[in-house]
């Protein structure tokens, strides 16, 4: 644990409304839990009390003292999974997990907790494993679940993706490249610009995947530059990123669409356009 | 885009996007909230991209994106537009259909929903039986943006309310306009909005004014806030920014919890998009006006919900509420004055600005105006976010959009407002919802949770569970709230494990009452609310957990035991016999089955099977265990011999005479039961034969008679004396009886006395009452029916009447007339109907009869041939020659929902129609011939029944006890035969002379049977055992018995499947079979 880390996030949200509850919320999402030491450290760069930050930290449910494991369980006990049999299906992934709520399995795999309500009250029973949704479940679903997870095989739409033929908007020329397949299909090829320097990077061509091969090594969360390798121009235009706010590449779908892409490192906030066709968006200047 | 500096910028804006969103293009729309992306709208987006893109449709074919619509039982969906075309839970392989339907202007027909009353497919969403009677004005937002993008905000009329106000540039005409409307808070307090904003208005502050949009939705239960802010965040900062122009406030903050992450994600896109087109910062549009709006993340506490907790909470503190005055309009966040609003308060208003403030008020009733968002989730068919004007009736939410219960169980309960509410009962669903009738049945409107309850719903558990969530819930701050909701929980938990006494429920009330008047916040004074309105209208439900140990909708785990066993009427142990049949032990098996239940093999042919519908594996998505045929596998192999029941001797002038009328089930159970104890049972029977119902009513290729003749055989010994053709009332009555010496007497006559028509005609040559029929063929071998015959009535004495009918060697055709639908046949006997319509309160044992659906019955019957009418009622039977040669009937359509969320069948005019017949059976149900039983004196109500305290089966006259049909109406065998098996207990209680009624325990699993090694595989591949039955052409017109015995192989297997839920009570301990462990759980460290 560094010093840096938990002053840096406290120097980002000291003073701003929420306070100390997003403070919480940041170091949480970095270890996983609220480690003792990053509390005391907390205390000293907010010149808050620990005793007064122990108090936050226990009173809302969203906090943990205790480690996680590496899968976080949320079965969903709200009014509605309750009368649909959710206590039923708790207990059954206390058996399965061999663990009582609130407890992390052995081998530090699983972590399992119960939630008031998750809002999917229409599907219960509700269980939430690693921000995925299960619906309507059932006492025989819950070791598939867990089998599933164990596995991997709980990242959402990690099983489908569809192949997209990309050409650049200005030239025209397709930046597909099939001596680089990324998962068995040709990639598409892009120049990145980073600290000065332009290098060739591939792109899964599946939609949804957004696997990324070669370039350089750029932290995740650093906006980039990208351009067409064969015509060199800019495929930036003034549209930003729904998700983080920073600029969007903007290619030709030969189908007749318009795929953008999120300059920044590691965010997915790009999405498939099929309203803007590709043949235009090379016309435009600009995006209004 | 561009940044939008003025007014004019933005019409120009607006009618740009407007023109381009006018070219009616077809276009897909897939809801994809966190509902159903969970259901698998993510799939299905990534199916219509790839169809559109194959096919070139890119550009002539849009796809949008959307927040949850509503119908989330239904996702993951389609709705295709222009056309509004509904196609519900679509599957990725059907989405290229749809598309390249919609290309051409086209729907896929199969793809359709079907309307569950009318069987028509239904193809324009808005005339789906769950949207005809809402009227969408927050929702439909969610239909048309996706909430991504400002454009399609903005296109449609987006930002135009608040581009009005701005043009208009009088703050007061806002606030007036909320006034106007009469706009009450959507959080559940229901606050005048408009008061609140002019109070708020003349607040002044140097540092600024806060405004607040709380979306800490904290009910469980409701979601209505995560859809809008998920699915039209827009909509939400339009209606802060109105409410920031009216009152002046400054800063904004989306207070949201941390469990709706894709509301968080939504609202932090669509401010970022709002900034950027200049509707957010400094200057807003050129007006000079400020305000920019925070997201803050709750982290998970209930009473920040609360407002002065919530403040706190902004505040980056422990969210404990605080005394009130200075509200929170005066002091709020970090002192300034602050304005909380709920997510749905705000997204009405720029609505109430668009559409006009009289409009608005014209929606819904007085006082209570325009419409509020419900979810309605729980034991309902269409569950969903449900849009109505306030004043609509509860009972046209939940049966009409809800659809009515799941299967064939009854709605209950419908409980809103969280833990805060209460339940209503299902006899006051006429209510209109409102603020007001809401609080005034006990519960309240709170943020719009209509958790829909059924007979599987524990009321008890429900309780608990609020008060469990409560205790966990509140703050601490008050000693009242905290040790009083901890202690009603555990007062709560105790009755539930059955440790409950009477003087509980005075506590209760006692807590609840001091907890209400001495807390300091909301979360506690309205905390004891689901405690008190479970207490109001359903004390009988606690009673019966206090009193008698059982929880009947089979949630209570400690008071049910194994279900299997806690569903029998006559406590057979079936996971015993089950593990023993895994084991190959058929004797030990049999002597299990027997020690209970006097009729083994009749059951295995004709119990309902209670045990199977409460079976573990059934109820928790499999397929449950085939009890009854595991039954018929051990009687069909094993001696009656191997039990040897002993005769008590030697009772030392203990033994006493004893009359038991009637040789039915239950008459023979009690004669049997009694002579086992020493006493001298004598048994009266009207018939030339014993077996009541089994003998005279059941037909043989169900039950074959050589089974009825050998059980009753194995049931007599030297105690018991049976004498036919005796007529109690007719050639002796009860007062005789008493002066032969007899000191106790069973009633057990049955219900042999068929309702009528009450048409002219129906004494004629050829027509018969069912009972008769019935009785004619199956005692004497008389033929009645010939030629054409038509049966009237849906029950189970209908169906048996019209197969015995089809069996007779005259008869040419048999049609079945029902007045309702198929689907609702067996469900309920037509008779017990008659009798809830007279207004009888129906008094047996445990709740109204309900006799268990025989649906494979009807199917049996139309297999042979039967035809079967639904939705007629006979009007008039036509004679010739004093015989009757035809019937006049007239169709039916399901009109009106009845209290029971039944619709009644209503007479189409005009439809009348002639069926040719020879004969007519009427079978709309039996009663009891009590008339004579009356004349002695015995009370009797309107239906025939005799009236009986149902803990003693003792009825109004001292030493005379009744039971089975006679006290039910028709009933179950297996119920007949439990009523004999209690009176055995009073009457020999009586006639020791001690006390009738002994304190109840619940039944628990109490020997243990080591659990046969059962793989993952083998368990979830193994499939129901089917019972071998005799092909429809072997058994038309004889008596053969048409179900056969299970193979040794097959029952072993089918043991093998059983889920054992008795080991958690013998091998694990009670402790761990008790307390809902889950529940129990500490949520942090």
């Amino acid at each position: 644990m560094d010093d840096q880390t938990v002053e840096k996030i406290v120097a980002e949200h000291q003073g701003s409304l929420g306070g100390m509850l997003s403070i919480l919320s940041e170091v949480q999402e970095k270890y996983g839990y609220l480690p003792q030491d990053a509390l005391r450290r907390v205390a000293v760069a907010t010149g808050v009390s620990l005793a007064d930050i122990y108090g936050v930290a226990t009173f809302y449910r969203a906090y943990s003292l205790k480690p996680r494991g590496k899968h976080l369980v949320s079965a969903c006990l709200g009014t509605a999974c309750h009368v649909r049999g959710a206590p039923r299906i708790a207990d059954e992934l206390c058996r399965h997990l061999g663990i009582q709520p609130g407890e992390t399995t052995a081998d530090n795999e699983f972590t399992l907790e119960t939630v008031n309500c998750l809002g999917g009250c229409a599907l219960g029973p509700i269980v939430v494993v690693d921000g995925r949704c299960y619906s309507n479940v059932q006492k025989g679903k819950v070791a598939e679940i867990l089998r599933r997870t164990r596995a991997g095989l709980g990242e959402p739409r990690a099983e489908h993706g569809f192949p997209l033929t990309i050409r650049c908007p200005h030239c025209r020329q397709s930046l597909m490249d099939p001596a680089h397949p990324i998962e068995g299909v040709p990639s598409i090829q892009l120049t990145v610009c980073w600290n000065g320097s332009r290098q060739t990077l591939h792109l899964s061509s599946l939609h949804g995947r957004q696997q990324v091969s070669g370039g350089p090594e750029i932290p995740a969360g650093s906006i980039v530059g990208l351009a067409c390798p064969l015509c060199r121009r800019d495929l930036t235009d003034d549209a930003i990123c729904p998700e983080c706010g920073a600029d969007l590449a903007r290619v030709r779908v030969e189908e007749g669409a318009t795929l953008t892409i999120c300059t920044r490192r590691g965010c997915r906030g790009g999405r498939l356009d099929l309203d803007i066709p590709g043949v235009e968006a090379a016309d435009r200047p600009s995006q209004e | 885009m561009r940044q939008l500096t003025s007014i004019r910028d933005f019409n120009l804006l607006r009618d740009r996007l407007q023109k381009q969103d006018e070219d009616g293009a077809v276009t897909i729309v897939i809801p994809a909230g966190t509902c159903g992306l969970a259901s698998g709208a993510g799939r299905l987006i990534d199916a219509a991209q790839r169809a559109i893109l194959a096919h070139r449709l890119a550009g002539r074919v849009r796809l949008r994106i959307t927040g949850c619509h509503g119908f989330c039982q239904m996702e993951p969906s389609i709705l295709v537009t222009p056309a509004r075309t509904f196609y519900p839970n679509v599957s990725p392989r059907d989405v290229e259909r749809i598309v390249q339907a919609a290309a051409q202007g086209q729907v896929v027909a199969s793809l359709l929903p079907v309307d569950p009353v009318t069987g028509q497919t239904v193809e324009r969403q808005d005339d789906l039986r769950f949207f005809v009677n809402q009227v969408r004005g927050v929702l439909r937002g969610n239909e048309d943006v996706d909430p991504t993008r400002i454009e399609d905000y903005v296109a449609h009329d987006g930002y135009g309310a608040l581009v009005r106000a701005l043009s208009r540039g009088d703050p007061a005409w806002v606030v007036e306009q909320i006034k106007i409307a009469q706009l009450r808070g959507r959080g559940g307090g229901g606050f005048a909005t408009g008061r609140k904003w002019e109070m708020f208005a003349k607040q002044t502050n140097a540092h600024g004014k806060f405004l607040v949009c709380n979306a800490d939705e904290g009910d469980p239960g409701a979601y209505m806030d995560r859809s809008v802010l998920e699915g039209n965040p827009h909509a939400i900062i339009e209606g802060m920014l109105i409410a920031a122009f009216g009152t002046g406030a400054t800063r904004g903050v989306i207070y949201v919890r941390s469990e709706y992450p894709l509301a968080i994600k939504h609202a932090q896109i669509a401010l970022r998009q709002a900034r950027g087109l200049g509707l957010l910062g400094e200057n807003i549009l050129g007006t000079g006006i400020r305000f920019d709006i925070d997201i803050v993340r709750g982290a998970g506490a209930f009473v920040c919900g609360e407002e002065t907790a919530l403040i706190k909470s902004i505040e980056g503190r422990m969210g404990e509420p605080r005394q009130r005055p200075p509200y929170p309009i005066a002091k709020g966040i970090f002192g300034a004055p602050t304005c909380i609003n709920n997510v749905e308060t705000l997204a009405n208003v720029p609505f109430i600005l668009r559409h006009g403030a009289e409009a608005f008020a014209a929606l819904g009733v007085e006082g209570n105006t325009g419409t509020k968002i419900f979810s309605l989730v729980g034991k309902i068919r269409n569950t969903g976010l449900v849009e109505v004007p306030l004043g609509t009736p509860l009972k046209d939410v939940v049966y009409e959009i809800g659809g009515g219960p799941l299967g064939k169980t009854r709605v209950k309960a419908v409980q809103t407002g969280g833990p805060s509410g209460g339940c209503i009962p299902a006899s006051q669903f006429d209510l209109p919802i409102s603020y007001d009738s809401l609080a005034k049945v006990g519960s309240i409107m709170g943020s719009g949770g209509m958790i829909v309850m059924d007979e599987n719903t524990c009321m008890v558990d429900v309780a608990r569970y609020f008060m469990n969530f409560l205790k966990d819930e509140s703050c601490g701050k008050c000693l009242t709230c905290r040790k009083g909701t901890q202690r009603m929980y555990e007062i709560l938990e105790d009755i539930t494990l059955g440790k409950g006494t009477p003087e509980h429920l005075d506590l209760l009330e006692e807590l609840a009452r001091v907890v209400k008047d001495t807390t300091m916040c909301g979360l506690g004074q309205s905390a004891p609310n689901p405690v008190l309105s479970t207490l109001r209208y359903f004390r009988d439900e606690y009673r019966r957990h206090i009193e008698d140990k059982r929880c009947d909708a089979f949630v209570c785990k400690s008071l049910v035991g194994a279900p299997c066993q806690a569903a029998c009427p006559v406590d057979t142990e079936p996971w015993r016999y089950v593990a023993l049949i895994e084991k190959g032990q058929y004797e030990e098996a049999y002597q299990i089955i027997r020690s209970a239940n006097p009729f083994p093999a009749v059951s295995a042919r004709v119990c309902d099977r209670k045990c199977e519908h409460r079976c573990s594996l059934g109820t928790s998505g499999g397929e449950a265990i085939a009890v009854r045929a595991m039954k018929r596998f051990v009687t069909d192999n094993v001696d009656p011999a191997a039990y040897h029941p002993a005769v008590r001797t030697g009772t030392n002038g203990q033994a006493k005479k004893v009359a038991v009328v009637g040789a039915g089930p239950a008459g023979l159970t009690a004669a049997h039961g009694l002579s086992l104890l020493g006493h001298k049972v004598t048994v009266l029977e009207a018939e030339q034969e014993p077996g009541g119902m089994l003998a005279c009513s059941l037909p043989a290729y169900r039950l074959p008679r050589r089974i009825v003749r050998d059980e009753i055989q194995t049931l007599l010994n030297e105690n018991i004396r049976l004498r036919h053709g005796v007529v109690l009332g007719k050639d002796v009555n009860l007062r005789e009886l008493f002066a032969e010496g007899f000191q106790a007497v069973f009633l057990a006559l049955g219900a042999h006395e068929s309702w009528r028509l009450d048409l002219d005609g129906e004494d004629l040559e050829g027509v018969h009452p069912s009972m008769q029929f019935l009785k004619a063929f199956n005692l004497r071998g008389e033929e009645l029916a010939r030629g054409r015959v038509g049966i009237v009535g849906g029950g189970n004495s209908a169906v048996d009447a019209a197969r015995v009918a089809l069996r007779q060697k005259d008869v040419t055709g048999v049609t079945l007339l029902y007045r309702r639908t198929r689907d609702e046949m067996p469900a309920y006997e037509e008779e017990v109907e008659a009798a809830l319509e007279e207004g009888v309160t129906i008094e047996t044992l445990v709740s109204p009869v309900k006799i268990h659906v025989r649906q494979e019955e009807i199917e049996a019957a139309l297999r042979e041939g039967v035809a079967l009418e639904t939705l007629v009622s006979p009007v008039r039977i036509f004679a010739r020659e004093g015989r009757v040669v035809g019937l006049r009937c007239v169709r039916n359509r399901l009109g009106e929902l009845d209290a029971s969320g039944r619709r009644k069948p209503v007479v189409v005019p005009g439809t009348e129609f002639t069926l040719p017949l020879d004969t007519l059976i009427v079978a709309i149900g039996e009663r009891p011939q009590s008339d004579s039983l009356a004349a002695m004196g015995l009370e009797v109500d309107k239906a025939g029944r005799v009236r009986v305290d149902p803990k003693t089966l003792a009825t109004s006259m001292t030493g005379v006890f009744a039971g089975g049909d006679l006290v039910t109406g028709p009933n179950t065998v297996i119920d007949a035969i439990a009523a004999g098996k209690k009176a055995v207990q009073v009457i020999d209680r009586y006639l020791r002379g001690e006390p009738l009624a002994v304190a109840a325990r619940a039944k628990l699993p109490t020997a243990l049977l080591e659990p046969a090694v059962v793989s993952e595989e083998e368990l979830s591949s193994a499939t129901r055992a089917v019972a071998p039955v005799l092909p429809v052409k072997g058994r038309k017109k004889n008596f053969n018995e048409v179900e056969r015995s299970l193979s040794e192989e097959q029952a072993r297997a089918e043991a093998r499947r059983c889920l054992r839920c008795d080991l958690a009570f013998t091998r694990d301990g009670p402790a761990a079979a008790g307390a809902p462990q889950a529940a129990r759980g500490e949520h942090q460290a």
